[in-house]
């Protein structure tokens, strides 16, 4: 396995996929520093790039983009308290009150330090164990791939902060959206009303693109007093430096928050469609619960940022393993990267590692290799990035609207996605302006399609129901959801009394 | 009383669900599948309907109301105005081709957000809006092989 | 501003009135998802027709609703030659089972492009070892075989042949596209399968078992499969590939086509890579796939008929 490894590090290392590799590092670390752009919109932006490239090439670009952009994030959070992207919200918290503080070089790379030793410690379990995972993956038929998904969406119960029903309510908008056009099992058009443009269905990516771009974008076109400006003010561009020795000290000092953090980061990673936001709120949340001194939290110590940025790096890691044992996405980035796989002609799923050893250890090695690149990319320009935040929104908003629709037509060279896209930037701003919480959404509209798929299956195969409980896996699953819920029920109930959480997301 | 936030998207939560579980019917079985097309769905829209019949039952029920967050003002017009003019470029498009659609949207919606006062911002209007539309067609012409729109009225 | 794309858009009418066919890169539809079958020969057979065109031609992959959404796009597509649709035999089934609207009559052939027969594949977890093993387990407990299949198109009416021919009854579970059944059937969750000789390298690693191809003779790669034929079953059948155009294109452009078609299909790359996908280069012309469109057409509608899906 070492020696598959040292071969994807020496095939890697080629300038023809370090180099792609690099830009993607770069794009990931400019799109997670500009407030308002995800990771999974500078993801998209790149897709149409890598369409041309070799699949490595292609995959390490958007692999560098996911490394990247989980660690650009923390600049503009820890320095103008804005997250650059979801997954950083909560290192604004100790963030920005280090920062205020006097220590902004301090802040900033903690992150960087602690986004680092995260990523390690979640490549070392994505190689360990996608082999592992893609083996029990085999076992897994249509009752299993059902309790699967249901105990993913169950998630939903923990992802809602600030009202239950709400959330819920989302998650079966989500999976609604997913009903339309032909049914999955005999093309049969589905609420398409006698229109031919409904038949094809509303697809994921320009559905994911129009909600999350509209609502972002437009929610700042309505706040906005003037456009000339940008978020980043010059005088928030401080003086970073900082003993790095020092720094690093201080996280390896904390091994067992490191090594939690990392675990909590992965595990969610791991777990189909819920993603970075929700795993480093959690490790947060962890954190402070496990501390001596939660008191401290929220003024600026350094176990804050930690767990934050460790633990959405290694969520990244556990996405991969994902996607490459599953064939099913971790995330919406994952989801971006799996289609690229898809064009490029390669089937992820259980075979992916025995049919595609190359490909499948050069992933890894660019995952590896991607961490240190951020890191020579920090180094170097962590003020420069700054100078991007600067960008006018005049500017800066039709231009991601262009990149959007460029996104969108050629993922399928239709313009019919396009009227998607707009149809669904309308709805997505629609649903922010009612309070609905977008990430059960997504949820939602990522699982609707195989949880309906899965679940006719199992009753064609055999119509027996209670094979859903009686075979193991898929009894443990449905048990481990029916506990997920119960327990986002109670901690509710818990935190209620308490001082109330951020929000999660948007 | 003004219908609250949660009512208005109980209401509209409420009216989506029995509205396409209306559609369900008169949806064709197949021979081949135990379960119709209409199976799922129903399952969904059922749980939709109950759970926005909660969210308005919830919002009726407990007066209780947070604190609004300090007044911030907006700008609906200029949303309106943005959805305005994207659609009418996503409507353009096809006749247009995207080169010329992509520069009269990029140039005019930077326009519309924030108009140009001297003639250095006019210059970069221009610039990003050329710039890019050509820009953007070539590179994916050329180099990634996806062919964007080209122009059913002008053939460009 | 206006009057400059006025300008220019007047330029480039001038400039494509006068140019000769093709001027520009083709764009050529293949109504399903990259890396799938159909998309696996057009690849290849883009880079060696692009060759002979003396242009790009650009693989647009259009998938969707069981490959009716890039049917309906490429009929939609202006007739200049400049838009092809890739298509396989689902356009005649689509057409008779009342999924879409489109049917091979909407566009004019320019030539076909490969044929790739079908091979009844078993999982490893079964008991049987040839077709009168399955049979005599099918025949005793009826409808529980189970076959993994896209509904309503050709992997569904494959086995539905050999159902009929050998008086069994199996039992169809929907599993899209052949990546997805054979992650299925390596399990074990189905027991059946159409499968093809790409999978030849997971029936040598003894993860699946190839039962008998629909071939009139046995195929030199698998000396070993023996043909339905020889077992006493009349069961001949292969999905051929092909390339249409919309259905107003001049006949000068599609001679140009055709020609570069035809020239494409002799490349030795070619061949070579149809060969390694266990597909064998059908080279017909205008004329001669116009009456195998014909042919195959009245064929479709009489099978889809047979197996009750008939619609039209």
């Amino acid at each position: 396995m070492f020696e598959l490894l040292a071969d994807g590090l020496l095939n890697v290392i080629q300038l023809k996929y370090l180099i792609p590799l690099a830009i993607g590092t770069l794009i990931g670390v400019v799109g997670g520093a500009l407030p308002g752009i995800t990771i999974t919109m500078t993801v998209i932006m790149v897709l149409p790039f890598t369409f041309g490239l070799e699949p490595l090439q292609g995959l390490a670009a958007m692999i560098g983009v996911y490394v990247g952009g989980e660690s650009g994030g923390l600049i503009t959070a820890t320095l103008i308290g804005i997250p650059g992207k979801p997954s950083s919200i909560s290192t604004t918290f100790d963030g920005f009150p280090m920062a205020r503080k006097g220590e902004p070089g301090r802040a900033v790379w903690l992150g960087i330090w602690a986004s680092f030793f995260g990523g390690l410690l979640g490549g070392v379990f994505l190689i360990g164990a996608t082999g592992w995972l893609a083996d029990i993956a085999l076992r897994f038929g249509p009752w299993e791939f059902f309790a699967l998904f249901i105990f993913a969406l169950s998630m939903v119960a923990g992802l809602t902060e600030e009202s239950l029903a709400k959330g819920l309510l989302a998650g079966a908008f989500g999976l609604i959206i997913t009903t339309f056009g032909s049914d999955p099992i005999m093309s049969v058009p589905r609420f398409t009303m006698g229109s031919q443009f409904l038949v094809g269905g509303f697809p994921f990516l320009p559905v994911l693109i129009g909600i999350f771009a509209f609502a972002q974008l437009m929610t700042d076109i309505e706040r906005a007093r003037s456009l000339a400006g940008s978020d980043a003010s010059a005088g928030q561009l401080v003086n970073l430096a900082v003993s790095q020795t020092r720094v690093v000290g201080e996280i390896l000092a904390r091994p067992f928050l490191l090594l939690w953090s990392t675990f909590i980061g992965i595990l969610i990673g791991v777990l189909p469609a819920i993603g970075g936001s929700a795993a480093s709120v959690m490790a947060y949340d962890q954190a402070k619960k496990l501390s001596r001194h939660p008191e401290r939290f929220g003024t600026g110590t350094p176990e804050g940022i930690i767990a934050s940025e460790a633990s959405n790096n290694a969520n990244v890691g556990g996405s991969l393993v994902t996607i490459m044992a599953f064939g099913i996405p971790g995330d919406a980035v994952t989801a971006v990267m799996l289609g690229a796989m898809t064009i490029h002609g390669i089937q992820s799923g259980p075979l992916f590692m025995s049919q595609e050893t190359t490909l499948a250890y050069g992933i890894f090695a660019a995952y590896l290799l991607a961490h240190p690149i951020m890191l020579a990319i920090m180094a170097v320009g962590a003020r420069w990035f700054l100078r991007i935040v600067t960008i006018p929104k005049s500017i800066l908003i039709p231009m991601v609207l262009v990149l959007c629709v460029v996104g969108a037509y050629a993922l399928n060279n239709t313009m019919d996605s396009v009227w998607v896209l707009g149809l669904f930037g309308l709805v997505g701003y629609g649903l922010v302006k009612l309070g609905f919480p977008l990430a059960p959404l997504i949820l939602g509209l990522i699982l609707g399609d195989q949880i309906e798929v899965n679940l006719v299956r199992a009753l064609m195969t055999d119509s027996d129901l209670w094979l859903f409980v009686t075979r193991p896996i898929s009894a443990f699953l449905l048990a481990l959801s029916v506990l997920s819920v119960v327990l986002a029920l109670w901690q509710r109930r818990r935190q209620r009394r308490g001082p109330t959480e951020p929000d999660v997301d948007f | 009383m003004r219908p609250t936030r949660d009512t208005v998207a109980g209401l509209l939560g409420l009216g989506l669900s029995i509205w396409l579980f209306a559609l369900t019917w008169g949806l064709p079985k197949s021979p081949f599948v135990p379960i119709g097309p209409d199976f799922y769905p129903r399952i969904v829209l059922a749980v939709t309907a109950i759970l926005s019949l909660a969210l308005i039952a919830g919002d009726r029920l407990a007066r209780r109301r947070r604190q609004p967050a300090a007044p911030v003002a907006r700008n609906y017009r200029l949303v309106a105005l943005t959805f305005l003019v994207f659609g009418v470029y996503v409507l353009a498009l096809p006749a247009l081709g995207f080169r010329l659609a992509t520069l009269l949207f990029l140039a005019g919606l930077q326009v519309l957000l924030e108009p140009p006062r001297s003639r250095g911002r006019w210059l970069t209007v221009a610039a990003v809006a050329i710039v890019a539309s050509f820009g953007i067609f070539a590179v994916f012409e050329h180099y990634l092989s996806v062919l964007l729109p080209r122009g059913a009225w002008t053939g460009f | 501003m206006k009057a400059l794309a006025w300008g220019i858009a007047f330029l480039s009418l001038a400039g494509a009135a006068q140019a000769a066919f093709p001027e520009r890169p083709v764009k050529l539809i293949v109504p399903w998802a990259a890396g799938g079958d159909t998309d696996n020969i057009f690849r290849p057979f883009g880079q060696a027709f692009q060759k002979h065109l003396g242009q790009t031609v650009v693989i647009a992959n259009i998938g969707g609703a069981s490959g009716t959404v890039g049917a309906r796009e490429a009929k939609a597509a202006p007739a200049d030659g400049y838009t092809l649709f890739a298509v396989h035999d689902f356009i005649h089934l689509t057409y008779y089972t009342g999924v879409a609207d489109t049917s091979y009559s909407d566009f004019r052939p320019v030539c076909s492009v490969a044929s790739t027969p079908s091979v009844l594949t078993a999982s490893p977890k079964t008991k049987w070892q040839s077709i009168p093993e399955l049979i005599a387990d099918a025949k005793a407990r009826p409808g529980a075989v189970t076959v993994g299949a896209t509904l309503g198109s050709t992997s569904h009416f494959f086995p539905a042949i050999v159902e009929k021919a050998a008086g069994i009854k199996l039992k169809y579970v929907s599993y899209d596209g052949l990546a997805q059944r054979m992650n299925a059937i390596l399990g074990g969750h189905i027991d059946l399968t159409d499968g093809n000789l790409t999978q030849k390298g997971k029936v040598d690693a003894g993860q699946l078992r190839f039962l008998a191809i629909a071939t009139e003779k046995r195929n030199a790669e698998i000396p070993n499969v023996p043909t339905f034929r020889e077992l006493g079953l009349d069961v001949v059948y292969s999905v051929t590939r092909g390339l249409l155009a919309p259905k107003n294109t001049p006949d000068a452009v599609l001679a140009t086509l055709e020609g570069a078609c035809i020239k494409a299909l002799a490349e030795e790359s070619f061949a070579r890579s149809m060969k390694a996908q266990g597909t064998e280069v059908l080279p017909l012309d205008r004329k001669g796939y116009g009456a195998f469109l014909d042919r195959v057409d009245g064929e479709n509608k009489a099978l889809a008929q047979e197996v009750g899906l008939l619609r039209r």
